[in-house]
């Protein structure tokens, strides 16, 4: 190896202290990433094959718009000349005992057995020799499934064991092999007709055609039938906005890794340039120092890369389960398992941290190839330098800014041109934060003098004269801070807003059955609002449709209902919009009328059981419970449409001042039970609710607290550095008359100083940020609109967490002045 | 007579700060002939870290000439300046500027390997030379201030550069100490023709210096003995 590479190296062990936190900051970064992009891959591709296994060897499925088919078109469909092979299906969920919502299959064992083969063949290995009669009891006894193997065991069920349900009990026939990441339940379908209460109706058919489009002319009106690739795509976009998002987190991840690199290699060419210098006038080329430098780099970005790597790993454990559960609860129950140990995983992490290493290094090696070696040798720390630089960097900083908000500004572009747009933004405040720093120092000085007195002075004059380094650490944990407060605020007021909508919408005292998984008989319905003293029995039916080929809700709701009980947020006008529902009108969902540009007064074209139905938007109300788009209409058009009489849930409204409320409210709660619905009180909605919304964000808040980790490992490293390079200094000051707690005091300062810029740079940062995520990050991945609330705790969270990070991150050079400090002397080199 | 190893004409070197410009050399002339040992005096500020700089090939001058070993500085390019440093030219400061993660064998041997001459040998050879046996596997932490001097003493003349430009050598030493410093430095370039520019406050200098310059407003003056100096 060269010298001069040897040079630079061996600074790594000699400030093994420096290096070791240089290193796990490199590692957080890359951990941050690589667990993030695993666990996002591994959910999404447990999705994807819980999708590829259901539609078996289908190449296409018909079912009615909405609602459930008629069982007699089986018959018109075998003799169908298209049709090579048919099985139909009930496609339904079933709560378990223990909460978890799982999927229940319909099948026809004989018609089935050649679009989903896998299954067929796990019943015929189920086949109990001994005693024939288990194995046909999957087909005669009604309440008996098969269950898959992964979902069993975790149940501890076995062939012939009893398992309670939502429905009551059911037992095991025998388990089967299950590749998907969804846990599955397989019925004969006559019996699951009967369990779910669906005599002579099937949800759909799964079809092997040979003529698509001969057989599209023919059952045109009134179905829609969907190619096995249109409907992988129709899943696939139900994610897109959730998949979209988790990459924007990934990357996020980082970038504040690469902007650690870029501290790093900051602070060592800014610590080498006397070395450099040296090396200059000794006849070494800048090729020949750049090399040096990039080897430590890169040393660095292997070694912080392969940790990461391990780390990823681990944290890709606890990430996947998250990520599975926010699906679960937004889209489609999942159970995706974490990626098994490989050691690509350690190569890819050596990879991103190699490539952030270069990413990183870029800007710090240009640095060191423009490097003065006369100044550099000089020692001069070039304040005025430093301020030159800093204004510099602002100029460049104000022009990527300006380029950001052209990004935002312009209408109608991908999500990812916003996303570059924030990032966009990031790295502009970041290289404003030198001039920032430079005027915020005044205000540093008075605080920190008032802190500690002399010390103090002394510790803000430090920030302000070593920009070099200062400047740089600050500036990755003001980003920290800022995604600290921009996420919490963005958060905090889409939870408020969830909140507010509730209040519009949920208005009902009880609820009777659950979208997806209990319908509520219509006879029930009938009944209940022929109970007199109820205000309003509100039926609502909530099913996905295509609309323009792409997923998104009807729902049906009584509009007479609505109108009295409920205070809708309209975009505009107010619940007399519900008068244009009631004769046959259509409102829709904000996120509707953006993703589609359909305004009120519109007309909408459904595709109905009688083919095409024209509705008018009659106003656009503000909605979060889907970001695909919902149309409400009153039940009686929907009925018209769709021909679905299901209710998915019921809601009861009682007047506040009728003197039977609760005796009523009891009754029709304990109606319900007996019919085996479940029933929840409006607060009890509300707050599970709340609970799908709490936890789906927590992905968001462990890449929070991961930027942050990160970032602190950024300023521990200024710290250290600052006091490396100030042993002269020290031996200075202990001439003087400072005593070890003074300077270990002044030490404390530099990081409580550093930290408290940081904080205060990040709240106008931060509540940019928010308000970017709100606007328009918000707007443009799920079309719906956020509002602002502002509130303290995410500002009070940041700035605890600064004061705690940066004392924290003084702790080790305080603890090494205590130390060394009564042995320093004035030294030359 | 033999072409000179150093030539200056007419050279200018002007700083910018705070908009105003500033000379720190003013139609410097200057001929220096091969195993002359100069010393060069001049209050701090007066330039003469500019002129090594400039001979050096580190800077570029405001205007004028300089030309080492015959070549035309501006010419060679950076290129050829830095090659000029590697082969030809040795530099000893008056902070040692040894690097500090290398030993003194490392720190001299560094000097080999960039001349393309990498014999570790040669570099042990050169560090007892300078009376450093048995310290070749130090740190320059671990060396006293005479020590590291050495050392960069060492580091200048292994290479055998035909010229040696030293800046303040004794600056940072005791009297003793400086005094085995210029001893040795003087008597190492005698040896082997090499020509040695020293700045200098110390009067110790003239002594081993065989011609006396001074820096006097960014010009060189030639003075005839150290006695001229001191009136």
């Amino acid at each position: 190896m060269k010298i001069v590479t040897k040079s630079f190296l061996r600074y790594l062990p000699r400030r093994l202290s420096l290096s070791l936190l240089q290193l796990f900051g490199v590692a957080c970064g890359v951990a941050a990433v690589v667990g993030m992009t695993l666990a996002a891959g591994t959910a999404l591709k447990s999705f994807s094959k819980a999708v590829e296994f259901l539609r078996g060897k289908a190449t296409h499925s018909m079912q009615r718009p909405a609602g459930p088919m008629e069982e007699v078109l089986l018959a018109k469909l075998v003799r169908d000349p298209a049709v090579e092979w048919l099985s139909p299906v009930i496609d339904r969920r079933l709560r378990l005992q223990n909460g978890e919502l799982v999927r229940l299959l319909g099948i026809d064992p004989f018609l089935d057995r050649r679009i989903r083969p896998e299954i067929a063949r796990a019943q015929l290995l189920e086949r109990n020799t001994s005693n024939p009669e288990q194995d046909l009891s999957f087909l005669l006894d009604e309440r008996v499934v098969l269950v898959d193997h992964e979902l069993a065991s975790g149940l501890r069920l076995t062939r012939g064991t009893s398992f309670q349900t939502s429905k009551g009990p059911l037992q095991v026939a025998g388990t089967f092999p299950n590749p998907s990441g969804e846990p599955l339940l397989l019925m004969e379908i006559a019996h699951a007709q009967g369990l779910y209460e669906l005599e002579g109706t099937i949800d759909r058919v799964d079809l092997i055609l040979s003529n698509e489009a001969d057989f599209r002319s023919r059952w045109r009106e009134g179905y829609t039938i969907q190619s096995s690739r249109q409907r992988s795509e129709t899943f696939s976009s139900m994610l897109e906005a959730f998949r979209l998002n988790l990459e924007a987190l990934s990357l996020l991840a980082l970038f504040v890794g690469v902007f650690l690199i870029y501290n790093t290699a900051m602070f060592a060419v800014v610590s080498r340039r006397r070395d450099t210098g040296i090396l200059r006038s000794l006849g070494a080329t800048r090729q020949e120092i750049v090399a040096a430098f990039l080897s430590e780099i890169l040393i660095l970005g292997v070694m912080g890369g392969a940790l990461g790597g391990l780390l990823g790993y681990f944290l890709t454990r606890f990430l996947t389960g998250l990520i599975g559960t926010s699906i679960s609860n937004l889209y489609f129950f999942l159970r995706p398992t974490p990626s098994p140990w490989s050691i690509w995983i350690v190569l890819t992490g050596i990879l991103l941290g190699c490539g952030a290493g270069l990413l990183g290094g870029a800007v710090p090696l240009l640095e060191v190839v423009r490097t003065d070696p006369i100044k550099a040798l000089s020692g001069r720390t070039a304040s005025r330098e430093s301020t030159r630089k800093a204004q510099r960097s602002a100029l460049a900083g104000l022009f990527i800014l300006g380029i950001s908000l052209i990004l935002f500004l312009l209408p109608d572009t991908h999500i990812y041109v916003a996303f570059a747009g924030i990032f966009g933004f990031v790295i502009g405040v970041s290289l404003l934060t030198g001039v920032g720093l430079v005027g915020i120092s005044p205000a540093v000085r008075w605080t920190l003098y008032h802190l500690g007195r002399l010390p103090g002075k002394v510790a803000a004059d430090n920030i302000r004269q070593n920009l070099g380094r200062t400047a740089v650490a600050i500036a990755a944990f003001m980003v920290a801070l800022s995604m600290s407060i921009g996420l919490g605020v963005m958060i905090g007021s889409f939870r408020q807003s969830l909140i507010w909508w509730m209040d519009t919408q949920l208005q009902g005292d009880l609820y009777i059955g659950r979208v997806g998984e209990a319908e509520v008989p219509e006879e029930f319905f009938e009944k209940l609002r022929g109970m007199p003293g109820l205000g309003g029995v509100h039926p609502y039916r909530n099913v996905q449709i295509l609309y323009r080929n792409t997923p998104i809700y009807i729902s049906a709701v009584d509009a007479s209902v609505l109108q009295r009980y409920t205070r809708f947020g309209w975009l505009k006008g107010g619940n007399e919009n519900w008068e244009l529902v009631k004769r046959g009108g259509a409102v829709i969902s904000e996120s509707f009328s953006r993703r589609f540009g359909v305004q009120s007064g519109d007309p909408i074209v459904l595709e109905g059981i009688h083919g095409p139905a024209e509705l008018k938007v009659r106003g656009i109300f503000y909605d979060y419970t889907t970001e695909h788009g919902l149309v409400m209409m009153d039940r009686f058009t929907f009925i018209k449409i769709f021909g679905d009489r299901t209710i998915n849930n019921i809601g009861i409204f009682i007047d506040r001042d009728n003197p039977r409320r609760e005796e009523l409210l009891a009754q029709v709660k304990q109606s319900a039970l007996d019919r085996g619905l479940p029933v929840q009180t409006q607060n009890q909605l509300r707050a599970g609710i709340l609970e799908v919304f709490d936890t789906t964000f927590a992905v968001t808040r462990s890449m929070r607290v991961l930027a942050i980790v990160v970032a602190f490992f950024g300023i521990a490293g200024a710290l250290l550095t600052l006091f490396m390079e100030r042993r002269r200094e020290f031996g200075i000051y202990r001439a003087l008359g400072f005593s070890t707690g003074q300077v270990a005091q002044m030490t404390l300062l530099e990081g409580l100083g550093m930290g408290l810029v940081s904080f205060l740079l990040s709240m106008g940062v931060g509540t940019l940020l928010a308000v970017l995520l709100i606007k328009v990050i918000n707007l443009r991945s799920f079309n719906w609109t956020i509002f602002y609330y502002p509130a303290i705790e995410p500002y009070l969270l940041t700035a605890v967490t600064a004061i705690v990070s940066s004392v924290g991150a003084a702790a080790y050079p305080i603890w090494k002045v205590c130390r060394t400090y009564p042995q320093m002397q004035i030294r030359e080199e | 007579m033999s072409q000179p190893v150093i030539r200056i004409i007419d050279l200018w070197k002007e700083y910018r700060q705070d908009g105003t410009e500033t000379p720190a050399l003013r139609g410097t002339n200057l001929e220096i002939r091969s195993g002359e040992m100069i010393a060069l005096f001049g209050k701090s500020g007066s330039g003469k870290s500019t002129l090594f700089n400039l001979i050096a090939g580190l800077d570029r001058p405001t205007k004028g000439r300089v030309e080492v070993g015959g070549q035309d500085l501006e010419t060679l390019g950076e290129k050829g300046r830095t090659n000029l440093r590697r082969m030809q030219l040795g530099f000893v400061f008056q902070f040692f500027n040894l690097l500090p993660t290398l030993t003194a064998f490392e720190n001299v041997f560094l000097s080999l390997e960039l001349a393309n001459q990498p014999t570790p040998d040669v570099a042990l050879g050169a560090l007892h030379e300078v009376g450093l046996e048995g310290k070749e596997r130090r740190y320059p932490h671990e060396l006293s201030g005479g020590e590291q001097q050495r050392v960069a003493i060492a580091r200048a003349i292994v290479k055998r550069p035909s010229l040696i430009l030293a800046d303040e050598p004794t600056g940072n030493l005791d009297t003793t100490t400086g005094d085995q410093i210029l001893d040795l430095l003087t008597r190492r370039c005698r040896q082997h023709g090499t020509t040695l520019i020293m700045a200098t406050h110390s009067p110790l200098t003239c002594q081993y210096a065989n011609r006396i310059l001074r820096m006097l407003d960014g010009v060189i003056v030639e003075e005839t003995s150290c006695e001229e100096l001191s009136r």
